[in-house]
Formats: structure tokens, C-alpha cells, sequence
């Protein structure tokens, strides 16, 4: 395995580097908060970086019209290839490095996906990148819930229930949106044991989700975030809000932030808490601030409300490992 | 033999419901008439985005053949009325990379009309828009802006009184009474008809002389042709940034040369230096990265990079340090740092002048709680009849 830069975890907001290599001049949503998470990432990862993105609202709006925010070397891919693309860049460098045809020095390989592009599409392509232990890459699936690019159908990372264009509400059928989101983290960990570091973040949670981009490139060999980002246009709410959406969904326990290192799980900010006994907010403090969920009646905030009272009590790990062995 | 466009310049998502609406009761109302029309959304605006200024059109002809031979264009080049949804607009837009600053009567035809919703008046209005050779005229239809979500329509009948306002400045396109029974047909209510017959009657009408208006010219770019472009599409990148103003200290990004996004705004932030704690939140959780560094540590937000989503004041732990002001304030996307350092008592009395002037209790974007909007009409409607 080649070395890896060893990037410093931050203590702190006030260590944020100041250098932006993500910069203005993106064709975003007011208050998109998987910009944030481009830009966050990228700062945390720092110059000698290639970023790799895949088909979504983070390739599309970031580089429209021969055009981009980008400091460091972007390359577009497809749908469903983050995967195949960081295999195949890490394995390129390491080739060309090996032949000295360029320096020899740590660069970090970061592919992105959307929830479309990486839940859906290129879930084979990214447990394919995870079985390669030679590589140094990361995988960041940011989530905002839906293929919003193309104005929110429903991915398999959507919320039970949600409004979208392929999940109207109706007055016969309310709920069409009948798919529970998939535990893309937990699958993978649980899937890929070798994989040295798998984690959830979060940016309204900026400094933890940093520090986990800088543990994941650090640590070596194949890695992979998931980020919950709120979707003013999507979730149909006050783009103001993203940050505070971000915080009430780890708050009721709907995201739960975790990380698998070396096979060991760890709960933590507010999931950790939450975990020891502090109180779930209700769902319904994050549910009816989006219009999404604007059809929801008692009865169905009720049953959200006891899904994640389910994940939260019954699970082995909450968010994480999904109820244990059948008693014997 | 006539064929009548109308464009809609509208905020992405915010008023993409409004729009279809206006366009697609312009062509069914020409239907009841006996003409024919069609309605279609700007391709180069999708996907849509939150507030980045897009545009939707209907055409009305007298026959297929008409609108067939019209159509036969990208998109209209010349439109009769520009319907304007949202008086920030009228400073112009700007709805993607290379675009430049469109004046926001750039299609409009001479003798055509702007209409705009809004509570200013013209002289106000004529402050924003942008100067144009041919005289033209400008309605304004009394009202807030109508902003809402994807999921949850804000109807505040915006969509019918525009149509009452457009069957009076263009009569010869469809009539009001052809508009009435289309709204009717469409939402099956008498009180959205009389808001448009209201609002026909009410709709205030002023002629625009040439020279008239904005005079600043607009900035716009020269496309690179495909001769001058890299092979396989390569895109130059962003050069690294530096020190705040070039100098030593502090950083400032360098931003992109061709999308400036700040037509996206209708409110910006301004900041009170005095109260900041420099907590570095603004900075950190800003989507655009508009906050410069400064090198005693304080955040100046780039009002050319500033789209106005409001984050920064929403994760400011300090009461009234940021504050959204609603974009009708300013004339300049001049740095508030920068006026704090040459005259600090200056600018703690602009300050204050402009939150006294634009801030606004309640947030008009998107979806806030069930019912909101039910509860606000409600409201308006005790409120106030016009």
C-alpha cells in the first residue's frame, strides 16, 4: 500500500483551514447544503487532491456551461461509475508513480455520488472499489434524499412517505413513497470488513464531518462516507433552514453519525448522546417543517415516529446493525 | 394574421407553479377564443434551481400554421408583455455561467409592457431596470411577492391577477372574459375570477421613454468559440486564492469570472462588525463560499458571490449580527467591510437605515408549516382589498 497524506484532525471550527479550492460561482440552490459539503470536504482534504464526480446536482450545477468552482483537478463520470472512476484514477497514479513518469508523493482520490448515482446506480461499483485494498480512495455519498437534479424522483435513499414526482400524494392514495431508506453505511461496513474506515456525517456537524474526510483519506485503502444534506428545493423548505434541518434530523434520531473503524463502531456528537439516554426529539419537530411531508396525517408521523423508536430500541446498533439473531 | 408571445421571468422553483400557471391558462384561454397556443419552460434554465432566475413563454397565434411557423426559433426574441413575478428581478439576471446580467426588458418589444408585481412604485422600479432604446410601458400589479415550494402552492391568486393585468395591456391576445372562464374551468372559484376582474381594473399603467432607467451598463462576456476551447472539454479551473485584497492576512477565494449568481438574491446579508465574535460559522456553513476572511479575522460577505439564502443569519449565535435585508435596499454590491473601515459610524447609520428599511418579519421563501399559507390568506384577506 503507498503512503497516504496524514492529515491533522481539527480541533475545532476555528482550525478550518482558510483556503477554499471549492469556490463561488456554482449554479446551486439558495442554501444547498451538498455544496456545503463539496466545499467542506475539499477544504479537509486540501490541494493534492483529484476529486471524481459522478452524474447529479454536484456535476450538473457545479460545471453548467464550460464553467466551474473548482480549484483542484475535477473530472466528470458517469451515473453510476464513482466507483469504478476512483479505482481506476488511484490505479493510474499508482502506475504512472511506479514508472516515474510523476513524483512519487501521497495524492488523495475522492469520487462523489449522489443518492441517485450512488444508492441506486453504482452501488455494484462501489462495493466492486471496496474489495480493492491496494487503493487509496474515498467514496462521499452526499444524500439529499431524491434524484433532485431532475426535479426529485425518488431514489432509493427517500424517506418513507415523501412527496416527489414519482411519489405525489393523492386523495386516494396518500403515502406512495411506500420504501424505507436504505442503510447504505451499515451495508457497506457490514458487507466489506476490510474496509478500514466507513462513515455517516453531516454538515451542519462541520468540523466532525471534516475530520472524518481527513481520518478516511488518512487511514488508506479503500474508503466511504455518507452525508445527509437537506434539499431546500426537494424537501420544499425555507433555504435558510438547511442547517437546522441537518441538526434536527440527528436530533430525532432519523440520521444517525457513525463510524466504523477497523471493524468498531462508534456513535458520535448528538447520536452518541442519544444512544446513552438523552431524549429523541419527535420526528415531528423535523417532519413539518418540509413540505415534502406536508400530506402527512397524524396517523402517519405516528408510524415514522415508531420506525425510528424501533431503530433506536430494537436495532443491535441503532442506525447501524439492524435487529440481532433470532433467540435461540 | 398575429402571433402574441408573453414571457414570465420568474425564481426558479420558488414560482415555477406560478409561472406554469400564468402560461398555461394564457393557452387555454386563447383555446376558448379559437385560437391556439402553447406554453414551454426555457431549456437552458433546467434543472431549475432555488431562486436563479428562469423564464417560461406562451405563444398565441391564429391557427397551427401560425404558431408552427413561429416556433420555428430557439425561443421568441421579441415578446409582447414580460411578466415579471418578483420586483428584484428588475435589476436584471443572470441564469447561468457566460450568460451576463440580462436587462430584464431585453425582450420586450417597442410599445410592449413590463409588468411587474410589486409594492413599489414606477419611479422606483425605473431605478432597476435597465435604460433600452424604444419606448415602452410598465404595469404594476399591487402585490408581495409569491414564493413557495415545489410541493406546497402558495395561492395567493398572483397567477389570476397577472391575468387580469395581461388582458389589459395586451386585449388583443385573449380577452378578459375568455381568461375569466379558463380560471374558472381550471380552479372552479368565483373569488379567483373576481381577483383577476380587480386586478384588470386596478393594474397602474405608465409609459417609459427611451433613455429612461438604469443606465449602468450590464456586464456580460464574449463565449469562447469551439476553436478556443481545450479538447475533451477541458474547462480551465479556478486559480488558488490569497491574502484579503492581495495583500497579507485573512483569504479571499478567487471566485468565478463568468457566473456572479447575485441576481439570485432578493434579500442579502448585512453585517453589524462590532457585535461579530468571529465564531467563523457564516463562513464555514456558506454554500457559496461568499464570506472573505479579513486579516483582523471578521467575514465580509461578497455581495457579487452572495445568492441570499440566509444561512449565515440562521447559524450567527449572535443576536442581530447578520441580518437578511430585502435586496429593494441597495444599489450597489459595494463591500460593507470595506465602507466599516473608512467611517465606522457612517456605516453603523447605513446600517441601521437599511434593516429599518428592508427587514421583513416574515420570510416569503418556501414552506414553513401546515397551514401557513391558508393562515396568510386569510389574513390578507381581512386585511386589505387591494
Amino acid at each position: 500500500m503507498t503512503t497516504t497524506q496524514q492529515l491533522t484532525p481539527l480541533r475545532g471550527v476555528k482550525q478550518s483551514p482558510l483556503e477554499e479550492f471549492f469556490t463561488s460561482g456554482h449554479r446551486t440552490c439558495q442554501g444547498c447544503e451538498s455544496a456545503l459539503v463539496m466545499k467542506l470536504m475539499i477544504k479537509a482534504a486540501g490541494p493534492r487532491t483529484i476529486v471524481l464526480g459522478s452524474t447529479g446536482c454536484m456535476y450538473v450545477a457545479n460545471t453548467t456551461y464550460y464553467s466551474t468552482p473548482w480549484v483542484v483537478p475535477w473530472m466528470h463520470t458517469q451515473l453510476g461509475s464513482s466507483g469504478s472512476a476512483a479505482l481506476g484514477t488511484a490505479a493510474g497514479l499508482k502506475a504512472l508513480m511506479r514508472k516515474a513518469k510523476m513524483k512519487d508523493e501521497p495524492i488523495n482520490v475522492i469520487a462523489f455520488c449522489g443518492d441517485g448515482g450512488g444508492v441506486d446506480m453504482g452501488l455494484s461499483a462501489i462495493s466492486a472499489a471496496l474489495t480493492h485494498n491496494d487503493y487509496n480512495l474515498l467514496i462521499l455519498l452526499y444524500d439529499n434524499e431524491s434524484y433532485a437534479n431532475t426535479d426529485i424522483q425518488v431514489s432509493g435513499s427517500s424517506p418513507w412517505g415523501a412527496n416527489s414526482t414519482f411519489s405525489p400524494p393523492g386523495t386516494v392514495h396518500r403515502i406512495m413513497n411506500k420504501r424505507w431508506k436504505k442503510n447504505m453505511a451499515g451495508m457497506l461496513a457490514a458487507g466489506h470488513p476490510q474496509v478500514r474506515y466507513i462513515a455517516t456525517g453531516c454538515a451542519s456537524y462541520a468540523t466532525d464531518m471534516m475530520n472524518k474526510v481527513r481520518k478516511a483519506l488518512s487511514i488508506g485503502g479503500p474508503t466511504f462516507i455518507h452525508t445527509f444534506d437537506p434539499c431546500p428545493k426537494g424537501w420544499d423548505y425555507d433555504p435558510m433552514y438547511s442547517h437546522e434541518l441537518g441538526m434536527l434530523a440527528v436530533q430525532t434520531g432519523i440520521w444517525v453519525q457513525y463510524e466504523v473503524e477497523d471493524g468498531k463502531i462508534t456513535l458520535n456528537g448528538p447520536s452518541r448522546l442519544l444512544a446513552r439516554g438523552r431524549p429523541r426529539l419527535p420526528v415531528e419537530k423535523y417532519l413539518e417543517r418540509q413540505g415534502r411531508f406536508a400530506h402527512f396525517t397524524k396517523e402517519d408521523t405516528a408510524y415514522f415516529q415508531q420506525q425510528v423508536d424501533d431503530m433506536w430500541e430494537r436495532w443491535w446498533i441503532p442506525g447501524v446493525v439492524p435487529p440481532g439473531m433470532a433467540e435461540e | 394574421m398575429s402571433t402574441y408571445a408573453v414571457e414570465v421571468v420568474y425564481r426558479g422553483i420558488f414560482q415555477k407553479r406560478l409561472s406554469g400557471n400564468i402560461c398555461r391558462s394564457i393557452v387555454l384561454a386563447s383555446r376558448m377564443e379559437g385560437k391556439i397556443g402553447t406554453a414551454f419552460g426555457r431549456y437552458g434554465d433546467s434543472p431549475e434551481r432555488n431562486g436563479i432566475p428562469a423564464k417560461y413563454f406562451a405563444v398565441v397565434a391564429d391557427d397551427a400554421l401560425e404558431l408552427e411557423e413561429y416556433l420555428a426559433q430557439y425561443e421568441p426574441t421579441q415578446v409582447d408583455a414580460t411578466i415579471v413575478v418578483d420586483d428584484t428581478l428588475c435589476k436584471g439576471v443572470e441564469s447561468w455561467a457566460w450568460y451576463g446580467l440580462q436587462p430584464i426588458n431585453a425582450l420586450t418589444k417597442p410599445g410592449g409592457t413590463v409588468i411587474v408585481t410589486s409594492y413599489q412604485d414606477p419611479e422606483q422600479l425605473k431605478e432597476d431596470i435597465h435604460v433600452k432604446d424604444e419606448p415602452y410601458n410598465l404595469a404594476i400589479v399591487k402585490g408581495s411577492k409569491s414564493f413557495s415550494g415545489l410541493w406546497v402552492y402558495k395561492d395567493d391568486h398572483t397567477d389570476v391577477r397577472v391575468l387580469g393585468a395581461l388582458a389589459r395591456v395586451v386585449p388583443d391576445m385573449v380577452s378578459l372574459e375568455s381568461y375569466q372562464k379558463a380560471i374558472l374551468q381550471q380552479w372552479k372559484t368565483e373569488a379567483k375570477v373576481v381577483s383577476s376582474q380587480r386586478s384588470h381594473e386596478r393594474v397602474h399603467i405608465s409609459p417609459v421613454e427611451p433613455g429612461e432607467g438604469n443606465e449602468t451598463e450590464p456586464y456580460s462576456f464574449e463565449m469562447p468559440g469551439w476553436q478556443e476551447m481545450e479538447e475533451a472539454l477541458v474547462i480551465p479551473g479556478i486559480a488558488q486564492g490569497g491574502g484579503f485584497r492581495g495583500g497579507e492576512g485573512g483569504f479571499e477565494p478567487v471566485r468565478s469570472a463568468v457566473f456572479k449568481k447575485y441576481s439570485t438574491r432578493t434579500m442579502r446579508p448585512v453585517v453589524n462588525f462590532e457585535t461579530c465574535t468571529k465564531c467563523t460559522l457564516c463562513w464555514l456553513q456558506c454554500p457559496d463560499s461568499c464570506f472573505d476572511v479579513t486579516p483582523d479575522g471578521l467575514y465580509d460577505a461578497n455581495m457579487e458571490a452572495c445568492c441570499g439564502c440566509g444561512v449565515c443569519e440562521d447559524v450567527c449565535p449572535v443576536p442581530n449580527c447578520i441580518t437578511m435585508v430585502n435586496e429593494e435596499a441597495f444599489v450597489d454590491n459595494d463591500s460593507q467591510y470595506e465602507h466599516w473601515q473608512k467611517n465606522r459610524d457612517d456605516y453603523m447609520g447605513w446600517l441601521e437605515k437599511k434593516i429599518a428599511l428592508g427587514k421583513s418579519e416574515r420570510r416569503s421563501h418556501g414552506f414553513h408549516h401546515v397551514g401557513q399559507y391558508q393562515e396568510e390568506n386569510a389574513m390578507a384577506e381581512v386585511g386589505s382589498d387591494d
